[in-house]
């Protein structure tokens, strides 16, 4: 309210100014002064209810005296008298009107429904206008169930029965009350959180038009009822390993629910989320599933060597093995492992583990596996180029992913293709900052039964060096091509290239001539060097790759509207084309059913396509 | 049920071991391929257009076909409300799920990976 707007009184006699600004905010100190001799007065009759009889004369007396005392003398008796009267009938008459005005109220007529008496609706009327006329914050006021004095607040709650309660006992109402909490939620979720969780189900690639398969349905239903199952029956391993991950998404695998995928006659167990478990459940798995050919654990922290020692006690001979994140390993079971046990395995793979996994244990692995046809190890912060150099006698391997902290020189990586090369199908150098062109000509040169390769991070190899790889390979074409920050990074000079470093135009040309046929997977994310003359080529109207499932070519600068429109149109099974900071993409059109994810506008990463081609 | 061979009827009958029949659209049931194999081979179930399952039962049927219209009704649209699926018959209903072949597709099943 502003100060025009308050009406002005005559500021004379004994009033004062604030008196007079109280006055026209509808505030009378003397009414406050009542209210609070009338409290006052009831709290000694209270206390004097339970104190000696005689005592009560003089009780009333007494607080009636100190009013008269505060009233000042400035106010005739009379005057008083007159003003109390006048603003006991104000009062009255300002509650029917508030009165009338909850009846009109549309919170009224919702609660009336029930009700059939006129006398029910006053009743009703006047217990909504009571609970409006609770004190208002900063007062103090009795708690409505323990009746303890305490200061109103803006959180103070309401009780069951009318009156305000204090927050202890609020905070009790609210813990019997779950219906109130529950209604929160809802509003808070609504359309904007069906739109994050349709964007999100996209770039998690989890999105598909229609209706979830049944099986779905009921793999989720049981998840949340994960419960009351007591055991799952004799329903097929796949199922099983499908309801398994399920679990392990909601991070609901536990020493309980762990017994619902141990079946003795199995021959695998795939745990994917061993978070919760305890040394004692992985030593059971072993104790429960005695013909164990397949193992895979995930977050098994507490994959220990009491949990290795009870392994290597028991007749159980693992073929493949997959162990993630457990660090408490250590290093001289690793070896004890393989010695005993490691005749059989076929796949090794291993990932975050710092330090008990080096050198010493990929140098046991010639003499231990003879059959080993998979290895991987990942995020190792231990093995160095002893280790790699190692592994180039193991003939048998198949499938070759290292993702190493330390730095390996090319040399090492070249010796390694030169024996062991010719066999491999897959080859996955992650995070090789320093490997160079003579890596690339390596495989050039040796490999040739390559399905799937990685190479990412490279800061050295160029160009020319892409190019000469994939001009006359003998190798067949790559399903799976992952180049990912192939790129020159220099931050003085970010787009002069004169070196030719990571993979830029010509690389590309040759690479989808050599294998744009067979490619699935294509992964050139950041290889900004790529110009836009290289990707209308490759994509132009006569080319067609129908094997192509996914592109990625988020950070190439240069690619356009007109490029992605040629992707689409060059690749008649695409699904899925990540194009994330390609600030040129502006407004395409999509075909229908396929995702394009990371337009730099407001749509975000929407789009599925609304037209047929 | 039996019709002309050249024009096979809109429907098929599907019926549960204790004998109920639910008629459904035949292009609902398209979805199992365990379905579409019975009618589209030299099967009797093909000329006939009568599928009897007698290791499953009516309950058990009835929400499969239940599911059959679902899926038909929301094959080409976004952002699909789930079926309930009711606790007590889940296990049961994964059971018949596995035998109609109603596998997740390749987008789904990456989820839990």
């Amino acid at each position: 309210m502003s100060r025009q707007n308050r009406p002005q009184r005559r500021i004379m006699g004994p009033q004062s100014a604030l008196t007079d600004f109280l006055q026209s905010h509808n505030i009378s100190a003397y009414q406050i002064r009542l209210d609070a001799d009338a409290r006052r007065r009831a709290a000694q009759n209270n206390q004097n209810d339970t104190s000696n009889q005689s005592n009560n004369e003089t009780a009333v007396a007494s607080p009636a005296s100190t009013s008269d005392v505060s009233a000042g003398p400035a106010q005739s008796t009379r005057g008083r008298r007159a003003a109390e009267t006048n603003s006991q009938e104000e009062a009255r008459r300002t509650e029917k009107k508030a009165i009338q005005k909850i009846k009109a109220s549309k919170k009224f007529q919702k609660r009336k429904r029930g009700l059939a008496d006129s006398d029910d609706e006053d009743d009703l009327a006047r217990a909504i206008f009571r609970e409006r006329a609770a004190p208002l914050p900063g007062q103090m006021e009795n708690c409505a169930i323990c009746s303890k004095r305490f200061t109103v607040t803006p959180y103070t709650r309401s009780g069951p029965d009318g009156g305000l309660l204090c927050s202890p006992c609020g905070k009790d109402l609210d813990k019997d009350d779950p219906a109130a909490k529950k209604k929160a939620k809802k509003v808070a979720g609504g359309s904007g959180a069906r739109r994050r969780q349709l964007q999100s189900s996209i770039l998690d690639g989890t999105y598909s038009l229609g209706a979830k398969s049944l099986m779905t349905l009921c793999i989720e239903t049981l998840a949340k009822n994960i419960d009351l199952a007591e055991d799952l029956g004799d329903l097929p391993t796949p199922v099983i390993d499908k309801i398994a991950r399920k679990l392990s998404r909601y991070r609901l695998l536990n020493s309980r629910t762990l017994n619902l995928f141990l079946q003795p006659a199995a021959e695998e167990v795939y745990i994917y989320d061993g978070s919760k478990l305890t040394t004692d459940d992985f030593i059971r798995v072993f104790q429960t599933v005695p013909g164990l050919k397949k193992l895979k654990i995930r977050n098994g922290i507490h994959f220990k060597d009491e949990v290795m020692d009870y392994l290597l006690s028991r007749n159980i001979e693992l073929e493949e093995f997959y162990l993630h994140g457990a660090n408490l390993l250590s290093e001289s079971k690793w070896k004890e492992f393989l010695h005993q046990k490691g005749g059989t395995l076929r796949s090794l793979r291993v990932y975050w583990t710092d330090k008990h996994f080096g050198d010493d244990v990929l140098s046991v692995l010639k003499s231990a596996c003879p059959s080993l046809s998979r290895l991987k190890v990942s995020h190792n912060q231990q093995v160095t180029g002893v280790g790699i150099t190692a592994l180039a006698q193991l003939d048998s391997l198949r499938h070759l992913s290292l993702d190493l902290r330390n730095n390996i020189h090319s040399d090492i990586y070249v010796d390694l293709l030169s024996k062991i090369g010719a066999n491999l199908e897959t080859l996955s150098l992650t995070r090789v900052q320093e490997a160079d062109n003579t890596v690339l000509d390596a495989i050039h040169m040796h490999c040739r039964s390559l399905k799937k390769l990685r190479i990412t991070d490279s800061e050295e190899m160029t160009d020319a060096g892409f190019a000469r790889l994939f001009t006359g390979w003998a190798n067949p074409g790559l399903v799976f091509l992952d180049l990912q920050k192939c790129r020159q990074l220099d931050s003085a000079q970010p787009r002069e290239n004169p070196d030719g470093i990571g993979l830029c135009s010509n690389g590309f040309r040759a690479l989808m001539a050599h294998s744009g046929k067979t490619l699935r997977h294509l992964n050139v994310h950041g290889c900004r060097h790529i110009e836009a003359v290289a990707f209308e080529e490759v994509f132009g109207p006569e080319k067609v790759y129908d094997a192509m499932n996914k592109v990625e070519i988020s950070f190439c600068e240069e690619v356009s509207d007109f490029i992605v429109g040629s992707v689409f149109r060059s690749c008649p099974n695409l699904r899925e084309l990540i194009v994330f900071g390609c600030m040129k993409v502006r407004d395409v059109r999509v075909p229908r059913g396929k995702i394009l994810v990371g337009v730099p506008n407001a749509k975000g990463m929407v789009l599925d396509g609304d037209y047929d081609d | 049920m039996a019709l002309a061979e050249d024009t096979p009827s809109k429907y098929v009958t599907l019926v549960s071991g204790d004998g109920l029949e639910f008629v459904v659209l035949r292009e609902a049931t398209l979805v199992s391929p365990t379905i579409k194999g019975m009618l589209r081979g030299p099967f009797t179930e093909a000329k006939t257009g009568r599928c009897t399952f007698p290791e499953i039962s009516g309950e058990v049927l009835e929400k499969i076909v239940e599911y059959f219209h679902y899926w038909y009704r929301n094959r080409d649209k976004e952002d699909v409300p789930d079926m309930e699926i009711p606790v007590e018959m889940c296990l049961e209903l994964l059971q018949a799920a596995d035998y109609f072949n109603l596998m997740p597709s390749r987008q789904e099943g990456r989820e839990a990976a």
